[in-house]
């Protein structure tokens, strides 16, 4: 992971250095004045990118965070604060995630559309409180002075050009760091995150605040740059074009916020050597945004895809676990991993689960199975913290669990997995293993990926198959190395060879990992060789428990899950 | 009537004087190339339209130019839109000083650019001469001086009106503050209090930009107002004459700044019995028949320009630049330019009621006299025959 | 208090703008699952059609009608955008698709109708109807208030009443599942956002004498009528009524008070973050996933 970050950093800065060179060495005062203004823009258009691109809320108020970066610039200039520009722009950052902060609240329970209309009537709001505060030092003809070093033209690209390589690297480390990862997760599937154990709220809100923190910067440059400001800089229609163009572009790639930032500069300078009228540049970014938005691909995803094409197509390979080793088992000193006393859900007058009561001992593999309907899923909503409310108890080694909410649980040492695929598409199988599990390294992510059969750390996700997927859910919740893991039928679609040797697998957990399995599942082979206890549900009540020669050989469970309906009716 | 004549013959007589004296000399303004290069940054796109002013400009350059220049000089002539958005507003200001090489800004007229580019103008020692300055910061910057009164020495003077002439005792303001205009607007009513020992009855500086007017009307109303002054800009004139029907109100006389006079306002006016007045910048240009529109209405209509208030403005910049240049002895380079601005004595024009200088300070609001117009059925009419000149600020 | 409940009067015009703005953006919202931020912009174009043609010297009702016809076919072609690229899309999706169009139909308004002169506005309801609390009350006001009434029961009886409703609602659904059950939906589609235009476009007309007519300002009037969507949480028309209202008369109110008079703009937000926050009290997850 790091190796990777750094490379790209490393990518990112020659890149950079090498076009801020040529910039200022060849063009005239003007064009570097315009690239100065590139590089602001594509500040602004990072920030969105992180908010928009990867947590893939609409957030139409950017540019009233840049606002808020801006003002404070100009009175920490009108109050001759110590430090200089340099300062007062950080200042300027820290001064908008408050704002962050507050806009992000909702977003913890408002998501898509009204998110859109919280943000939008916060930038109307906004644009019209800003509209009526002058900016600072403007009446008395004050204006915001640059750091001495890089007070031309010239310079001051400089200044900016560091600024930006600076955020782009950061985000490229956060891109990739498992809050990167969290990020995508969230926007994925809300549930699917916090079965990982993390915080939806501290990933909504960390993506907020920097955002606005980025946003403020590229405020506080934009008051170096033109030395004074006016309202209409951070107006709501601002915002909006701002959003038009980082869709369009794809903002959340270091390329696509500078392809954005050019586009916005660029297409006024060409429309007024045009003899155009300037407004055209506002219906062109609709009708490209609308575009990006029909085919799904921003210019940037299309740009990378090209080429990709160029280069020779990697093959998927699987992971190479040599020189490597399995993470240490954790240490689950509990006898019982996990006892559920007397649990019930209804739902309206419709009862779920109906005074469930069993044990996982630590060490062991436990089997839950029944009949659809039985209340398998209900059940393991309700341990793992997925249900607003249920009667009676789940204790984790003997901690009693209620009162935490899902993330809170699955970081205690509850985890599962999802019978349908949850994995965010934009993760490489890496990347989601380092979500999944905090901490490991890149050779125990390997090892783990080996032992299961799964592909390559490298490996995007969107190659790797549907059965694949399902694997390497289990890969993260098992590395992870919780006291309990609850596995929701994991062999569904897998061949008969394949449920086999998963089988093999899920039998050596708690050995290999330290966890003990609660095993959900619909094949009674499976589920035969390699529980040591079984419970079986039927409409929501416990039928039978016990070893598996035992209670799959009763009456009762033939009929209600081996088929038998005539007989059970008439029962 | 006489002494207007008199005063357009001193200044055709200055005018012919200045020439007499370039040819006496054979010095006068000279340039490489044979061309002057002049610029302007205005809002011509976006929410607003101001090209009336830098296309008067044009107008009497191209008059000019088609009379073989100044001392043989044509002027180049760029006009740069800037849609109102501050970005593109200080890229055109950087295009007209570093690729274009312009010697001066003339007859600009825009939403934000004093704003915006007050400080680049100042950092790049170039100067302007705003054909219609509307932000405040046009008229508290070094490097601009417009050639029109402005909304804040207008404020005060339809003050000073309605104190002296229409003899108000509750005179109310009720200010619409956009893009750093709040203390600029106050300061002009402590001028006002300050010149006429007056106390503002109600001063509300919350007008909404868009939005329903009717609870500011019913507020004038329940205050006992007898005069309300605003800063209104044309459609919402409109739009609060019409809350004010609409609200059967009665006995309150309707004070709006220069954008309320035009003939677009008069004819959507043209049933209400409120009575309104409005402040002008310059010389009324409905006047057709006035003397002092004489030379503009001739350059307008030779250039198939419309008569309007704004190409006053641009046309009035022009005569102000042109006479600046024909000042000069020697070559017409930015640094030249400055110079005869900083030392040029106070040039009348009859479009306007003061001398129009731009000289050293750091900021600048030549322009310190209106003439009041009255909305009478559908016709605007001189209210005032004579200039109402601002007293200085005791 | 007088003075309170005569700006809370005062305020009843904007509310019955927002009201009814908001019931056409649940309207819209039911039958065809899109949160439309160009609702507004819709309307307004068909309102400026109805001014170029009256200043051209058109009779102002034959005007009135093109207008509603201009407005029409601009809700039919965003409707034509939206059903024929973006059917299958995410409600979130088809969300910034809107406010991609808002942002170019803003700059082509105002590119063909100009900001600066003020549009001479036709009014179609001159005079007042009544006077409360010493405030006129427009004849214009209450029409906008009884137009909103007006539709807020007919978008109800229609959804819950008829068969074609039922069908709309299926096709908002699922529109795959609606296309094999036979509906047109691409035609049904259309007709939503055709009827939506229209009712917007006659709303505005109504209300832009008072307001300021500029393409930008009456645009945006969306803000707040979405906002008092969301306070009918995209569902209910009588609440989303009731939302419009008040946050007229919140606004009207607002006015009065001087210290927050300046921030009266802010209003909106405060409200839709208010009841966001409480109606989503329960909400832990998000949809379905």
């Amino acid at each position: 992971m790091k190796r990777a970050s750094l490379r790209a950093s490393l990518a990112l800065a020659a890149a950079l250095a090498a076009g801020g060179a040529a910039v200022v060495g060849l063009l005239p005062s003007y064009w570097v004045f315009l690239a100065t203004s590139v590089l602001i823009t594509g500040v602004a258009l990072q920030s969105l990118g992180l908010v928009a691109g990867r947590t893939g809320m609409i957030a139409l108020c950017q540019m009233s965070f840049a606002g808020v970066g801006a003002w404070t610039v100009g009175y920490l200039n009108l109050a001759e604060a110590p430090g200089g520009l340099t300062v007062w722009i950080l200042l300027g950052g820290l001064a908008a995630v408050p704002f962050g902060v507050a806009i992000g609240l909702p977003a913890l329970r408002l998501r898509g559309i009204n998110l859109a209309i919280v943000t939008l009537s916060f930038a109307t709001a906004f644009d019209t409180i800003l509209a009526t505060i002058t900016y600072p030092g403007q009446a008395a003809f004050i204006q915001v002075p640059r750091p001495a070093l890089f007070d031309s033209d010239g310079g001051y690209f400089i200044f900016v050009l560091i600024v930006y390589a600076v955020i782009a690297v950061a985000l490229e480390f956060l891109a990739r760091s498992r809050l990167g990862a969290s990020w995508l997760a969230v926007r994925h599937s809300e549930r699917a995150a916090a079965a990982h154990g993390v915080s939806i709220a501290a990933s909504k809100l960390s993506a907020f605040a920097i955002s606005a923190f980025i946003a403020g910067i590229s405020g506080g440059l934009l008051a170096g740059y033109l030395g004074t400001l006016v309202a209409e800089n951070f107006s709501m229609m601002a915002s909006l074009s701002l959003y038009a163009v980082a869709v369009m572009t794809g903002a959340h790639f270091a390329e696509g916020a500078i392809i954005g930032g050019i586009l916005v500069v660029m297409f006024p300078e060409i429309l007024r050597r045009f003899d155009l009228p300037q407004d055209i540049g506002n219906v062109l970014f609709a009708i490209g945004a609308t575009q990006a938005l029909s085919t799904g691909e921003t210019m940037s995803e299309t740009f990378r895809r090209l080429c990709r094409k160029l280069r020779p197509a990697r093959r998927a390979k699987a992971a190479d676990a040599a020189g490597s080793s399995l993470p240490q088992p954790a240490a689950h000193a509990a006898p019982v991993a996990l006892e559920i006393d007397n649990l019930s859900v209804r739902y309206g007058s419709v009862v779920a689960l109906d005074h469930v009561s069993l044990k996982v001992t630590a060490g062991t593999v436990a089997g839950l199975i029944g009949p659809n309907g039985a209340g398998k899923s209900t059940f393991i909503d309700a341990v793992t913290g997925f249900l607003n409310a249920y009667d009676g108890g789940v204790k984790l080694a003997g901690a009693a669990l209620e009162g935490h909410s899902a993330h809170q649980r699955a970081r205690a040492g509850v985890r599962r997995t999802w019978q349908t695929n949850r994995i965010a598409p934009e993760l490489t199988v890496g990347g989601y293993l380092n979500l999944a599990a905090k901490g490991l390294t890149e050779s125990e992510i390997r090892a783990v990926l080996h032992w299961l059969d799964c592909p390559d750390p490298e490996t995007p996700v969107t190659t790797v198959d549907a059965g694949t997927r399902r694997l390497l859910d289990v890969a993260g919740v098992v590395a992870a190395r919780p006291a309990v893991v609850l596995l929701d039928e994991p062999a569904a679609g897998q061949s008969h060879e394949e449920s086999v040797r998963l089988g093999q697998r899920i039998a050596q957990i708690p050995k290999l990992f330290g966890s003990a399995v609660l095993l959900v599942e619909h094949d009674m082979d499976l589920v035969r060789s390699v529980c040591s206890e079984i419970t079986v549900l039927d409409f929501g009540k416990v039928i039978a428990s016990g070893p598996p020669t035992k209670v799959l050989g009763e009456p009762a469970v033939k009929k209600a899950y081996l088929g038998i309906e005539e007989e059970s009716v008439a029962a | 009537m006489t002494w207007k004549s008199s005063l357009l013959a001193a200044s055709l007589a200055a005018l012919g004087l200045g020439a007499m004296a370039g040819t006496a000399s054979a010095a006068g303004p000279t340039c490489s190339g044979g061309v002057i290069k002049v610029g302007a940054v205005s809002t011509i796109t976006g929410p607003a339209d101001f090209s009336e002013v830098p296309k008067a400009t044009q107008a009497a350059f191209d008059t000019i130019n088609a009379a073989g220049g100044i001392n043989g000089c044509k002027i180049d002539y760029t006009i740069a839109d800037d849609k109102a958005d501050p970005a593109v507003a200080a890229q055109a200001a950087r295009d007209l000083i570093d690729n274009k090489e312009a010697v001066a800004l003339v007859g600009s007229a825009s939403l934000l650019d004093c704003a915006v580019n007050g400080a680049t103008y100042a950092r790049k020692d170039i100067r302007s001469i705003q054909g219609l300055g509307v932000d405040a910061a046009c008229f508290s910057s070094p490097n601009i001086a417009p050639v029109n009164v402005g909304p804040f020495t207008l404020t005060t003077a339809m003050g000073y009106y309605a104190t002296n002439v229409l003899k108000s005792k509750k005179l109310c303001a009720f200010f619409i503050i956009i893009g750093g205009t709040q203390e600029a607007y106050k300061k002009s009513i402590e001028d006002w209090e300050k010149i006429t020992g007056q106390k503002i009855h109600v001063l509300d500086l919350t007008l909404p930009f868009q939005g329903d007017l009717t609870p500011y009307v019913i507020k004038a109303r329940d205050a006992g107002c007898d005069t309300v002054l605003t800063n209104q800009v044309e459609p919402q004139v409109v739009q609060l004459i019409k809350t004010v029907d609409a609200q059967k109100i009665t006995g309150i006389n309707w004070l709006f700044l220069a954008p309320g006079y035009t003939e677009q306002v008069a004819k959507a006016l043209a049933d209400t019995k409120q009575p309104i007045y409005a402040g002008t910048e310059w010389e009324p240009y409905t006047e057709t028949d006035s003397a002092a529109n004489a030379d503009w209405i001739a350059s307008m209509k030779k250039a198939n320009r419309p008569l309007t208030a704004f190409s006053q403005g641009g046309y009035l910049a022009a005569q102000m630049f042109l006479k600046v240049v024909g000042s000069i002895d020697g070559e017409v380079t930015r640094d030249s330019v400055n110079a005869a601005l900083l030392k040029m004595q106070p040039i009348s024009n009859p479009l306007a009621g003061s001398p129009y200088v731009f000289g050293e300070g750091r900021t600048h609001s030549p322009m310190r006299a209106t003439k009041v117009m009255k909305l009478e059925k559908g016709k605007w009419m001189v209210e005032t025959a004579d200039w109402v000149h601002l007293p200085d600020v005791k | 208090m007088d003075a309170l409940l005569t700006s809370a009067v005062a305020g009843l015009t904007a509310g019955g703008t927002y009201a009814l703005l908001g019931v056409c953006a649940v309207f819209t919202y039911r039958l065809v699952s899109v949160v439309n931020f160009t609702g507004a912009a819709i309307g307004t174009a068909g309102t400026f059609a109805l001014i170029a043609l009256t200043e051209a010297g058109y009779p102002t009702w034959p005007s009135v009608f093109a207008g509603i016809l201009v407005g029409t076919f601009v809700g039919v072609a965003i409707g034509y955008v939206m059903t024929r690229w973006f059917a299958e899309s995410s409600a979130s999706t088809k969300a910034a698709v809107t406010v991609a169009l808002l942002v170019g139909l803003i700059a082509v308004g105002l590119r063909l109708t100009g900001g600066q002169h003020p549009h001479v506005m036709p009014e179609l309801f001159p005079g007042s109807a009544f006077r409360l609390a010493g405030v006129e009350v427009t004849i214009a006001s209450m029409l906008t208030i009884g137009l909103a009434v007006l539709f807020t029961v007919l978008s109800d009886l229609f959804l819950n009443r008829t068969r074609v409703g039922l069908h709309l609602r299926a096709l908002s659904d699922r529109p795959m599942a609606a296309e094999l059950l036979g509906v047109k939906v691409q035609l049904l589609s259309l007709l939503v956002w055709g009827l939506t235009g229209a009712f917007t476009t006659f709303a505005l007309m109504i209300i832009a004498p008072q307001r300021s007519p500029n393409f930008m300002t009456l645009s945006l009037l969306v803000v707040p009528a979405l906002a008092a969507a969301l306070v009918g949480l995209f569902r209910s028309f009588w609440l989303t009524l009731a939302g419009g209202i008040l946050l007229g008369v919140i606004e009207g109110m607002a006015s009065t008070v001087d210290s927050i008079s300046q921030y009266r703009s802010a209003i909106p937000f405060l409200v839709v973050l208010a009841v966001l926050l409480w109606s989503q009290r329960e909400a832990r997850w998000d949809e379905a996933r």
